[in-house]
Order: C-alpha cells, then structure tokens, then sequence
C-alpha cells in the first residue's frame, strides 16, 4: 500500500452510522435479520454477498428508501425513526449512488447537480451551478454539463451521478453496485471517481464485488447472506483466507 | 346545381374568421382549465386521497361516457338552478352561454386529460422517485421539477390529439345558440344558398389546423425519443 486512506485514527474512533438489531421484512419474508454493523468516520465498508442476501436492502434502511421493521438505526447521532424532519435530515448527510444511476431525465447534467442544492439546501442559482461545475470538474465530466443525460455514456452518467450525490455535501456515501451495470471498458473510469472520493476521507459503504477496488480502498469486507452478516473483515485476510463455508463458496463464484 | 363560387368565401371570410377565432379560444381555455384540473385529479388517485379519489373517479367514469352534448345541456340548464337554491333566493342565475361553453369543455376535458396523465404518473420509473427521496427533495418539489416535468413530456403527443379533438368538438356549441368555426359557416350557407363552397372552406381550414397539429406532435414525439424521456 502507497498511501494512507482516509481520516486520522484519532477521528475514526467515532462512529457516523450505528446499525443495531435492525429487522426488515418483505411481508412474512425476513429479507434483514438482526443487523449491527457500526462504520467510522471516514471508514470504506465494501458489502458483498449471494444475490437476494440483503446488501440493496440494508443501505436503502440507511437513507429510509426502505423504512425498517425493528432495531435501531442512527446516523451522525441522529436516529431515524417516522419523524420527517429526522429522515430529511439524514438523507441530507447520506448521498446515494443508484445501480441505474436515476439521473433525471428531463434536466441537463448540470441542472441534474443544482437541483437539491437549491430546493433542500437553499443555494442560490448562481451559487448551486458553481457547486455542480465544481464537482463535476472533479469526476471530471465538467465539458458535458449542459448535455442531457441521454447522450451520455453509462460511465459518464454515473459518474454525474456520484457529482449530484456530492452536491449535497454528504458525509456519508452509499454505492448500490455502481459498476454492474456498466459495460466493461466504463467500469474503470468509474471505480476511479469511487477510489480518489475515499482518499479524500469520504466514508464509504459500498456494495460492490470488484475485488480489487476493495482491495485498494475498503478497510473492511462485510459479507452477508441470507439477510445476515456472516463474516467481516479487512479484504486481504477476507479474500485470501475466508473462514466460513458460505463466504468460500461465494468467493469461488465470483472468481471464476 | 350551378358551378362553385369560391370568391363567396371571401366574402364571408370575416365571419368565418370570427368562428374559428372563438373555435380556438374555446380550445385554449378548455385545455388549460383540463389540464390543472386533470393534473389535480390524477395527483389525488394517485396519492389515493380517501374519499376524494372514489369521487374523483366517479365524476371521470360518468364524463367519459356520457356525450360531450349532453353535458353541455345539463351544464347549461342545471346549473343555474343550483346555483339559485345555494344562493338562498331559489330563483335560477343564468352563467351565461360562452361561460357554460368554456367551463363545461374544461370539466369534460379534465376528465380526459386525467386518465392520460395518471397512466403518465404511473409509467415513471420507481428510480426516479428514489432518487428524489435520497436527494431529500420534498414530495412537492419531487412532483413539481422530477416527475410531473416527466410526465408532461411523455404524454405530451397524447393530450395534443386530445386537444385536436377538442377543437372539433367546438362545434358543439351550436346547442348553446353560439357560433364557431362551423357554426358560422353552417349559417352562412343557408343564406347564401352556398353549401359546397362554405363546407369544403371549414373542411379544409379544420385540415389545415388539424394536421399542423399532428405534425407537431410527432416532432415532439421525436424529440423526446432522442433525448430519452421515454421508456
Ligand atoms: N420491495 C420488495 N418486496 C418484496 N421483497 C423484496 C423487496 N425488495 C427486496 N426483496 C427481497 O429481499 C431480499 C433481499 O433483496 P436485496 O435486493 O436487498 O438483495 P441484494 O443482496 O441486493 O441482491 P442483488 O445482489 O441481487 O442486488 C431478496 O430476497 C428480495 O427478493
Ligand atoms: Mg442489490
């Protein structure tokens, strides 16, 4: 390893998301099942696991796109709970990057970035449209900002995507599989944006199975199946010498 | 039958312009008193308003299939009793023909304009709604800049032929002693004896207007393929 990823072990002590019991259900169908999971600040979690093992799920009950069934789950010392001033305020710290990336459709990439800014956060036009060129300079994208969405690559819409997400100024990013709908040659560049947003000491909670990606940047691997979290641990000792059977034998899957 | 005269229809252009003028301001009222009307309809059967949204639906079902000439019967002569017994005196006020014209179209339109725009509602995709949510946009302004924007756009070519057949469908206030396009030409006809000439000039204006119409359509049809609004 070159280089230190993120905050200082000082700050990292405190925890920014604390999932406790948590339990959602899909009518009788238990699709979580007693979840902890506690990230740091400025800690890169990779999800991984079988298809249907619950990852989408459990980051969606992180911003309330799901709300869920039991336990408890708080973020920056906020905990959700019914309340819409609690969920607006932690959607506002929570930025999401979508499979699909959901840009929206009608609206130029630049206008796609100023549009929360202004209705959520109260930026002015002038002042949201320097945000937006700003962070879209950064994944470097800033030449396409008064296209559509639709004229652009998959690796150039998600790539918009993680800008508007960044607009917000979040302190917290979720990444629901963000490559996998790429075709190959795009995957890069986007895994580059992804790499270089965790040096900068974003935390991250990333489901993802690009290995090496979790290899670079994640200070740990959870692995979930079946709506539980069976093994964690930091990637090199995960993906060379995974202890439990289930972990194995997904492992031996996505090698090959 | 004596030869065609079509100098006549110059003659009689400045009534039939003052028929299609009213056509049209007929149509532009109407649309617009649909469509808020109709967007409002289709919000609340899509957010599922208790009791609103059964009332809702029952007025869209009872509008679409009764003739748009016996609403306006009804419109013209109901009303006003209504409105005399809730006024208190129970003697009917009379709203007048061109307002029963141009709210009656608008009521029924908003009928029409809001089944297009619920199927609109529910065709967009659930990942825009999550995106607004992970935004923490408001549910006002997920529908008012993300979704209704959507909406409008794909349904677009669908509420413009609504409207073309709106704009025919003027001629119907005829029943209310008022005079369009059609109206006017009708009259002019059994004055002047003039018949072919007068139908073949309304025919061929409402061809006019009608297929500039439908060419916009399918340009905006186009443009919204190209700039990938559609699913
Ligand atoms: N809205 C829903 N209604 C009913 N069941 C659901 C719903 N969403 C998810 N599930 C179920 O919950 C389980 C977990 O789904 P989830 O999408 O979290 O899995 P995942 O780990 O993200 O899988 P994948 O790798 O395929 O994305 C699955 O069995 C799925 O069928
Ligand atoms: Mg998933």
């Amino acid at each position: 390893m070159l280089y230190e990823i993120g905050a200082p072990p000082a700050e990292r002590s405190s925890p920014i998301v604390v999932v406790e019991s948590l339990v959602k259900r899909f009518g009788s169908f238990a699709a979580l099942n007693d979840i902890n999971l506690t990230v740091a600040k400025g800690e890169k979690i990779v999800l991984c696991g079988p298809s249907g093992s619950g990852k989408s799920t459990l980051i969606r009950c992180i911003n309330h796109i799901e709300k869920h069934d039991g336990g408890r789950i708080v973020i920056d010392g906020i905990e959700l709970t019914d309340r819409m001033a609690d969920i607006n305020s932690v959607r506002c710290e929570v930025g999401m990057v979508f499979q699909s990336f959901n840009l929206f459709p009608h609206l130029s990439v630049v206008e796609n970035c100023m549009l929360a800014p202004m209705k959520v956060r109260g930026l002015s036009r002038p002042e949201a449209h320097d945000r937006a060129i700003g962070l879209l300079r950064k994944v470097r994208i800033h030449d396409q900002a008064n296209k559509y969405p639709a004229h652009l690559s998959g690796g150039q819409q998600q790539r918009v995507a993680i800008a508007r997400a960044l607009c917000m100024q979040p302190k917290i990013m979720l990444f629901d599989e963000p490559t996998s709908a790429l075709d190959p040659e795009m995957v890069k560049e986007v895994l580059e944006t992804m790499v270089e947003l965790a040096r900068e000491g974003m935390t991250m909670v990333c489901v993802t199975h690009e290995m090496g990606f979790a290899r670079e940047v994640a200070d740990r691997v959870v692995f979930m199946d079946r709506g539980s979290i069976v093994e964690e641990g930091d990637p090199d000792t995960f993906f060379s010498a995974p202890r439990t059977e289930r972990a194995k034998s997904f492992l031996s899957q996505i090698v090959h | 039958m004596n030869s065609l005269d079509f100098s006549i229809i110059l003659q009689a252009w400045p009534y039939l312009w003052s028929g299609l003028l009213f056509s049209l301001a007929l149509t532009a009222v109407a649309s617009i008193i649909g469509l808020i009307l109709g967007t409002c309809f289709a919000l609340v059967q899509h957010f599922e308003v208790p009791v609103v949204s059964q009332i809702v639906r029952g007025y869209i079902a009872v509008m679409r299939s009764i003739p748009l000439i016996l609403v306006l019967f009804w419109f013209f002569f109901l009303v006003p009793i209504v409105l005399g017994h809730l006024s208190g005196n129970g003697r009917p006020i009379p709203i007048g023909a061109t307002y029963t014209a141009f709210i009656t179209f608008g009521l029924f339109e908003a009928a029409y304009y809001s089944e297009i725009i619920r199927v609109g509602l529910r065709a967009v995709n659930k990942g825009q709604f999550e995106a607004c949510q992970a935004l923490s946009l408001s549910t006002f302004d997920t529908y008012r800049n993300v979704i209704l924007p959507q909406v409008f756009r794909v349904a677009s070519p669908i509420i413009l032929s609504q409207t073309i057949i709106l704009f025919q469908d003027t001629s119907l206030v005829y029943v209310l002693s008022l005079t369009d396009l059609l109206g006017a030409a009708s009259k002019l006809a059994q004055l002047n004896g003039r018949l072919v000439e007068m139908y073949l000039a309304v025919a061929v204006v409402y061809l006019v207007i009608s297929s500039a119409a439908s060419q916009f359509v399918a340009s905006l049809r186009k443009r919204y393929a190209l700039a990938g609004v559609h699913r």
